[in-house]
């Protein structure tokens, strides 16, 4: 059945999720999904397609910029444009892809075979892990961030991450996907060495099939909605598991320090049980050090998942904007950050054991307006010195209503991936949103740079990136990222369509 | 030290809201942005402007996924001063994805 047409808001002002920047827009959007009783097909996909590509050619021709837009959930301004946004939060189709819709050339194993899944753009994390971990599909996510409020494409364009050792991040589940760039292109863009759709499938969605190399798809993968619309993923999964969560409070000891700074399980709590996820936060103001692990379970037989967040009637908790009033309260006593800065660990993080789907553990969170968070990548074996380093800072400047959670993830080969060493140790730095807590953040790459230490930061979280430290960062991936630009949207023109300030501050625009 | 605490507490109440209610699902499924409506209630809720918060962007069968009540300083000033005669809110409102989309694809 026929989509309803894109439906015009005159919406002038644009909130992120948590609302720690707004900015100034032409009008939004709202794209629709056709009905569908039997699930998505590639009509489906290219009565899409036609709808973005007519707006993106009316936004040209009024002279206006565009962006897609998932679930604002962006702590920075990379998805962000002065002019048209297109809300694709309703864009929620999925098809688990057919056998005989792969390319005899695929060379994943016959289990990687029958785990590919297509889904939409607008299906937030919370959408995917649901559809993977029912009981007919039986599939799941290998890693995920914390949260599950942003959509796929939108987490997956700004790097998103969890802590699962021996994986990736969030957009190295992608093996294909659906760009569309202008009023009459679009591509389907899959890696050279790793083709996923036979032709004859991508010919009949109507896209320029693009594989001739790895760098292209290594560019857009990763590149914050400056390519164009990603209107759809394609990703691999893992047949479904359960974890185990073991929390445990511990001191920042000499063996701790092993974990944390070498992923060496030998110590306590650990005692050589080596888990599948590992997250350890530190509060700079003590020596505490909050441990979430957390074991993998194959072969969960029929549980059931149940992702119901719920509130007791008669439970007490934070505000839905209770942090905007605690960062000026904090900014002016700031006595009473360290003990505050335990409390708030207990609300960020969940520290009641439990054994669940991983959309379940890294499911709905209550909603908090006005929380900061920025995040470092460092080598491994720069772990140590990254974190005493910005210990130091917090002692300089602090305290600092943030706590530091140290989290692990393996290289990704796109171009300009946060997880961009071997085996990363990310440093996200959470809390409040404060005038304190921005001088941190603003702090932390200067510190870390004049320690003679490679970073990477976080594209989707608060970020001081520069050009310098862009091209610093990814070296000879960076003109690979942006001569991938130019050749999928060959006129500057229509380029400009989707330059917004955030990548011209980084030296990514024009 | 008087001064930081004057400080803080005038900032608080101007920059905070005065009251705030969020209500949601236990698994909200946001179809877009929120949207944002000013409304009064006069004369204690028995004159409401306006007449009821329609939700005119939750198109084709959607129903709501969340909603915020709240009152910031102001609002709740002159609902103070009114003794409750007049008391004005922001009223946001999300509208709902309409139904969990089937699983196409499979088989073969």
């Amino acid at each position: 059945m026929a989509a309803p047409q894109p439906s015009f808001n005159p919406k002038k002002l644009w909130k992120n999720f948590h609302e720690t920047y707004h900015q100034v827009i032409d009008g939004e959007w709202d794209i629709f999904m056709p009905q569908q009783t039997a699930g998505l097909t590639v009509a489906d996909l290219k009565e899409t397609t036609a709808q973005f590509q007519k707006l993106i050619g009316d936004a040209k021709q009024q002279g206006l910029k565009v962006r897609a837009i998932g679930s604002s959930w962006s702590l920075s301004k990379a998805p962000t444009t002065s002019g048209w946004t297109f809300n694709t939060n309703r864009l929620r189709g999925r098809l688990k892809v057919k056998a005989t819709d792969v390319d005899p050339a695929y060379p994943g194993t016959a289990g990687q075979k029958s785990g590919l899944y297509l889904f939409q753009c607008g299906n937030t994390v919370a959408d995917v892990n649901k559809a993977l971990e029912t009981d007919a599909q039986k599939r799941a996510l290998f890693t995920s961030g914390a949260a599950n409020g942003q959509t796929i494409v939108g987490a997956t364009q700004c790097g998103t991450h969890g802590s699962a050792l021996e994986f990736g991040a969030l957009h190295d589940h992608i093996v294909a996907l659906h760009l569309i760039t202008t009023a009459d292109k679009h591509y389907w863009i899959e890696r050279k060495s790793r083709p996923v759709m036979a032709k004859a499938w991508v010919d009949s969605l109507g896209a320029k099939l693009m594989r001739d190399d790895d760098d292209l798809f290594n560019a857009v993968v990763v590149s914050f909605g400056s390519f164009g619309v990603v209107s759809a993923v394609v990703l691999e999964t893992a047949p479904r598991y359960l974890l185990e969560t073991r929390p445990t409070q511990v001191k920042l000891t000499e063996d701790l320090w092993k974990a944390i700074g070498g992923l060496d399980f030998s110590v306590e709590p650990f005692n050589g049980d080596k888990p599948y996820f590992f997250q350890a936060v530190i509060n700079p103001s003590s020596d505490d050090v909050l441990i979430m692990v957390n074991y993998r379970r194959d072969d969960p037989g029929n549980f059931q998942p149940n992702y119901d967040l719920i509130s007791p009637p008669k439970s007490i908790g934070p505000g839905f904007d209770a942090l905007s009033t605690l960062g000026v309260i904090l900014d002016a006593f700031k006595g009473v950050i360290p003990p505050f800065s335990k409390l708030a660990a207990k609300q960020l993080f969940d520290t009641t054991p439990k054994t669940g789907t991983p959309g379940m553990i890294y499911g709905y969170k209550p909603p908090l307006l006005h929380v900061a968070s920025g995040s470092i990548a460092v080598a491994l074996p720069d772990a140590r010195k990254t974190i005493e380093t910005l210990i130091q800072l917090y002692k300089d400047i602090g305290p600092v209503p943030l706590v530091l959670g140290c989290r692990y993830v393996r290289k990704s080969p796109a171009l300009l991936a946060f997880n961009r060493f071997p085996m990363g140790m990310m440093i996200s730095i959470d809390g409040v949103d404060s005038t304190t807590s921005r001088a941190f953040f603003a702090a932390a790459p200067d510190r870390v740079e004049a320690a003679g230490i490679a970073f990477t930061q976080h594209w989707g979280k608060i970020n001081s990136y520069t050009p310098q430290r862009v091209a610093k960062a990814y070296g000879a991936n960076l003109q690979k990222w942006l001569d991938a630009r130019h050749k999928l949207i060959p006129a500057a023109a229509d380029r400009a369509l989707f330059d917004n300030d955030y990548i011209k501050e980084r030296g990514l625009a024009g | 030290m008087l001064k930081r605490a004057i400080a803080a507490l005038a900032m608080a109440a101007t920059t905070s809201g005065c009251m705030q209610y969020l209500v949601q699902p236990p698994q909200p499924s946001l179809a877009g942005t929120p949207q944002t409506i000013e409304a009064k209630s006069y004369a204690g809720g028995k004159v409401q402007q306006p007449g009821f918060i329609s939700a005119a962007r939750c198109a084709n069968g959607e129903q709501l996924a969340r909603v915020l009540v709240k009152r910031n300083f102001a609002q709740g000033f002159v609902s103070w001063i009114t003794l409750g005669m007049i008391a004005p809110a922001t009223i946001e409102y999300s509208c709902a994805n309409a139904s969990e989309p089937p699983m196409g694809g499979g088989g073969d």
